[in-house]
């Protein structure tokens, strides 16, 4: 495992985004990775507040558009988290606040999900918000906040 | 002049205090930097959209309504950012990347004060479903501009024109 790590770590491609003397290398990628964070969890935010009572002459069914915002800032994420990730592989793969940060965005994802299912799914009315969404809602801003924590722990805990 | 100052505030007891703070306060900060940032984007960020002509069966002062959830998000990162700023002002006020940083957040502050002042009113009585006057698309478009390049200006604060490459 952690000779994978080291060999991606060691890649051109993971020593070009570590240590290319371009800003366009790792600090755009890492500026990049901080738009996505806004473009997912400042929406999920949105819908959040909203399914818990706030701005309730918003129409749900108008928020609707909020998870196709939410999955371009996701595939932003992704993919600059992946470039991060393989220039500090065998730091970041072996530190188990990276892990905490996974497991939180992994369960983060579930809980969108099913948020968009319970809210939008088959021939629901959105406007009747049913109970299991507020605690969705709940669940989703506790886990973007521990996915944002441990991220930035990453720097602090080795 | 302004590192004569840095080093004065360096020296206060309230910097001086936050200087020998828990460890975890700093990081602490950050993360809500981050959280309020996501808060003031996000909130901030479809009421521009709105404007542009995105959900428009909305009327625009509905979405309106979620703003003052944008006031908390930017209070956060004016607080934490103070932090930051009493605790090391060297490090912000000698990196020219920090006064780009400033000069966003004025261009985004000034764009709000002349949405509120000049066309908050006609803003409210625009009809769900009508298209929105161009000089509100054009607000719009400098908020989002702005706020991207505040986000831009502070990430690249440790990489472009900082002295000492501290705290990522």
């Amino acid at each position: 495992m952690e000779e994978f790590l080291l060999r991606l770590q060691e890649s051109d491609f993971g020593v070009w985004v570590s240590s290319a003397p371009t800003l366009l290398a790792y600090p755009t990628i890492l500026m990049l990775h901080t738009v996505g964070l806004a473009m997912v969890v400042g929406p999920a935010a949105v819908l959040d507040l909203r399914l818990l009572g706030y701005g309730a002459r918003m129409p749900v069914s108008a928020l609707r558009g909020i998870f196709r915002v939410m999955w371009i800032g996701f595939a932003i994420n992704a993919s600059t988290g992946i470039a991060l990730f393989i220039s500090e592989a065998d730091d970041k793969g072996m530190q188990w606040i990276f892990w905490v940060k996974m497991v939180a965005i992994l369960f983060a994802v579930i809980v969108t999900t099913r948020t968009k299912k319970v809210v939008y799914g088959g021939d629901r009315n959105p406007e009747i918000v049913p109970p299991q969404a507020k605690s969705l809602a709940v669940a989703s801003l506790a886990l973007w906040f521990a996915a944002i924590t441990a991220g930035r722990l990453m720097a602090y805990i080795k | 002049m302004l590192l004569l100052f840095a080093s004065w505030l360096h020296r206060t007891p309230i910097s001086v205090a936050l200087q020998h703070q828990v460890s975890w306060l700093w990081p602490m900060c950050e993360t809500l930097h981050f959280a309020g940032l996501a808060l003031l984007l996000g909130v901030a960020g479809m009421f521009d959209l709105r404007l542009l002509g995105f959900m428009k069966s909305v009327p625009i002062s509905v979405v309106k309504e979620f703003m003052p959830w944008a006031l908390v998000g930017f209070t956060l990162n004016l607080l934490t950012g103070a932090i930051f700023i009493i605790s090391e002002p060297a490090q912000y006020f000698g990196n020219p990347t920090w006064w780009l940083k400033v000069t966003f957040l004025v261009i985004a502050g000034l764009n709000a004060m002349i949405f509120e002042t000049t066309y908050g009113r006609r803003a409210a009585a625009i009809p769900a479903g009508e298209a929105t006057p161009t000089a509100l698309k054009v607000i719009a478009g400098v908020s989002l501009v702005s706020w991207l390049g505040v986000l831009w200006a502070g990430r690249m604060l440790p990489f472009l024109g900082a002295g000492v490459g501290a705290g990522l």
